[in-house]
């Protein structure tokens, strides 16, 4: 039940991409297209939840017992955080690079930039950052379901948004809103939707 | 972008031709989150600023040392540690700051915005230059961030700077909440977007 | 081997001289820091236990994990009090000291000292002046937990929730609520 919780929650309620702007370049740059969206997402989804999984291992079975033994303090070393996320994060990214790259050139052609972009995606530094601040989210399973929904929840705006945009090449928009302009006025009107979530799962 | 360029011309273009946010669209996790009030948007810029020259200062420095297929790393690297600095500075200094935006400092790291110029023009340029390029960059994302806070901070709270500006018995009862919501960001984004396009577009016709 | 010298060098070096900086830079402010934080906590809690007198010396004891301050009036006479709390937010946790009567009959005040709520909404838990929902707790029995209503409140136990921000409300509400039903009953009798 829990883990149903914390899944709907991140999925719907705090989507990253809506409620938490995290992960918007992406968002906006990978969204043309509906199977390229869908690809970005499955990608997005893999390492964060290996992101997840990691940096809670650092974080609670690394840092903190070291510096317990060293300072008496297992804050002491927290300094490190931010450094040794995004190090896990980039290993990753480059470790999906070559699996892609490997076993679905097609992809990995047509994701193109975007894909070393990842380690910059702020949905998985975010997300881990996330899973190690809230209460909830303190043990590890609660932590790998979180890190999976953010991943999916990622996953289902991007494509809902290349869904949209796709449809918006055949309209007139207004020359200036063009491009840019447009897609942020209908992620606007998204996010408004996904307010529409508050409640579920409480 | 030409070689040739000078220090001021690369200083003048981050502001206004390649301002991150509102033209390249780098860097909007931070503009969209932050700027529903005028002070987060000042500091996340001043944080910003800072960080986007410590990076460009070290990777020119480092320009002809750094290996092609490592250079994410350490570019990466170089931004965690900074941001981190200037995460432990606001805490010292900034203490009041640093609670009410604390949780988006460390996404200063992944804003595409650092790593771009990094990659951009650190990599290829002296000191000089990638410097005031920086300079530049920081200024043009500060600016954007405070344009999109004031729009914000106004329609949704009635306030600037956390000064009533709006009757409050209006505001009280009618405020825009849905202009500090998350939907709110996007909207003002897409206009102010829109808007910056249609003026660039005129400016261009005009000259 | 000498490739893979010849590749990472670098990468090596600067990992060991950021470390460095990090390490020196945390070290030079993190007495700043502790001091910034324990000012923040001190305000708190003379806010939620006005009756305290700084000079009088404050006991602290851990009751079930959560830390507890006894705070000693002028005259040495129990003041109140202050227990520290903190559960799920919006986005971060919500901080929150909570002053409880001598007796532990009465809640003295509630005040959020650290959240990450919506600034121009869920701040509004805030304990500053405009904000009246912090203030509702004030002088409430502690006996019956409390219950969050849309309109006025009909009886002593509903807390009127922030209009727009009916989560923070709740957040902020089941800290208390917490409180209440955990760690008063467990408050050392004098």
């Amino acid at each position: 039940m829990e883990f149903i919780a914390i899944l709907l929650s991140v999925v719907l309620v705090n989507n990253l991409v809506f409620q938490g702007f995290l992960g918007i370049c992406p968002f906006l740059g990978v969204s043309r297209k509906v199977d390229m969206a869908f690809g970005m997402g499955c990608a997005v989804t893999f390492v964060i939840t290996m992101a997840g999984a990691i940096t809670w291992i650092i974080m609670h079975l690394i840092l903190h017992p070291i510096a317990g033994n060293m300072f008496g303090d297992k804050l002491a070393l927290n300094f490190l955080q931010y450094v040794a996320f995004i190090m896990v994060i980039a290993s990753m990214v480059q470790l999906v690079e070559m699996y892609l790259k490997k076993f679905f050139p097609p992809l990995y052609t047509s994701l193109g930039v975007f894909l070393p972009l990842i380690t910059t995606n702020c949905a998985i530094l975010g997300a881990c950052l996330y899973i190690y601040m809230k209460p909830e989210t303190q043990s590890f399973l609660n932590a790998l379901t979180y890190a999976f929904g953010g991943g999916i929840g990622f996953m289902i705006a991007i494509v809902i948004m290349a869904g949209i945009r796709e449809h918006l090449l055949f309209s007139d928009v207004p020359k200036p809103f063009r491009g840019a302009g447009i897609t942020l006025l209908v992620a606007g009107i998204l996010a408004l939707a996904f307010t529409g979530f508050t409640g579920i799962g409480k | 972008m030409a070689a040739e360029t000078g220090n001021l011309e690369q200083f003048k273009t981050g502001i206004l031709d390649n301002n991150p946010v509102l033209v390249q669209l780098l860097g909007m996790c931070p503009a969209l989150a932050v700027t529903n009030s005028v002070e987060n948007a000042l500091v996340m810029g001043g944080a910003a600023t800072f960080v986007v020259v410590m990076s460009n200062l070290i990777t020119s420095l480092l320009r002809n040392l750094i290996k092609p297929h490592v250079r994410i790393l350490i570019f990466t690297l170089t931004i965690a540690t900074f941001v981190t600095i200037a995460d432990l500075f606001l805490k010292a200094y900034l203490f009041k700051v640093s609670q009410a935006i604390g949780a988006f400092i460390p996404l200063i790291i992944v804003n595409c915005m650092i790593i771009c110029r990094a990659e951009v023009v650190a990599i290829k340029n002296g000191v000089g230059k990638s410097l005031a390029d920086a300079f530049g960059i920081g200024i043009g994302f500060t600016l954007s961030l405070l344009t999109l806070g004031i729009i914000r901070e106004i329609l949704g709270s009635g306030t600037f700077l956390n000064y009533q500006v709006l009757p409050k018995t209006v505001w009280d009862t009618h405020a825009w909440i849905i202009m500090i919501l998350p939907p709110g960001a996007f909207l003002t984004l897409g206009v102010v977007v829109g808007v910056v396009n249609y003026m660039r577009e005129r400016g261009k016709v005009g000259a | 081997m000498k490739k893979f010298i010849d590749e990472s060098w670098l990468v090596l070096t600067m990992g060991i001289a950021f470390a460095a900086l990090l390490a020196g830079a945390q070290t030079t402010w993190q007495g700043k820091i502790r001091e910034n934080q324990a000012k923040a906590l001190n305000l708190a809690v003379a806010e939620v236990v006005p009756a305290m007198d700084a000079e009088q010396e404050r006991e602290t004891l851990d009751i079930d994990g959560n830390t507890v301050f006894k705070c000693r009036a002028a005259d040495g006479s129990l003041a109140g009090w202050a227990v520290q709390a903190s559960g799920g937010g919006f986005i971060d946790k919500i901080n929150v000291v909570v002053g409880i009567s001598p007796d532990g009959s009465e809640i003295i005040g509630v005040k959020v000292v650290s959240h990450l709520e919506t600034p121009g909404l869920g701040n509004k838990i805030e304990r500053v002046e405009g904000n009246p929902f912090p203030y509702q707790f004030d002088g409430k029995s502690t006996a019956t937990p409390f219950a969050l209503t849309k309109q006025t409140p009909a009886t002593d136990s509903e807390i009127q929730a922030i209009t727009g921000a009916t989560y923070s409300s709740q957040y902020t509400m089941d800290i208390v609520n917490d409180v209440l039903t955990r760690i008063v009953p467990q408050l050392p009798k004098e």
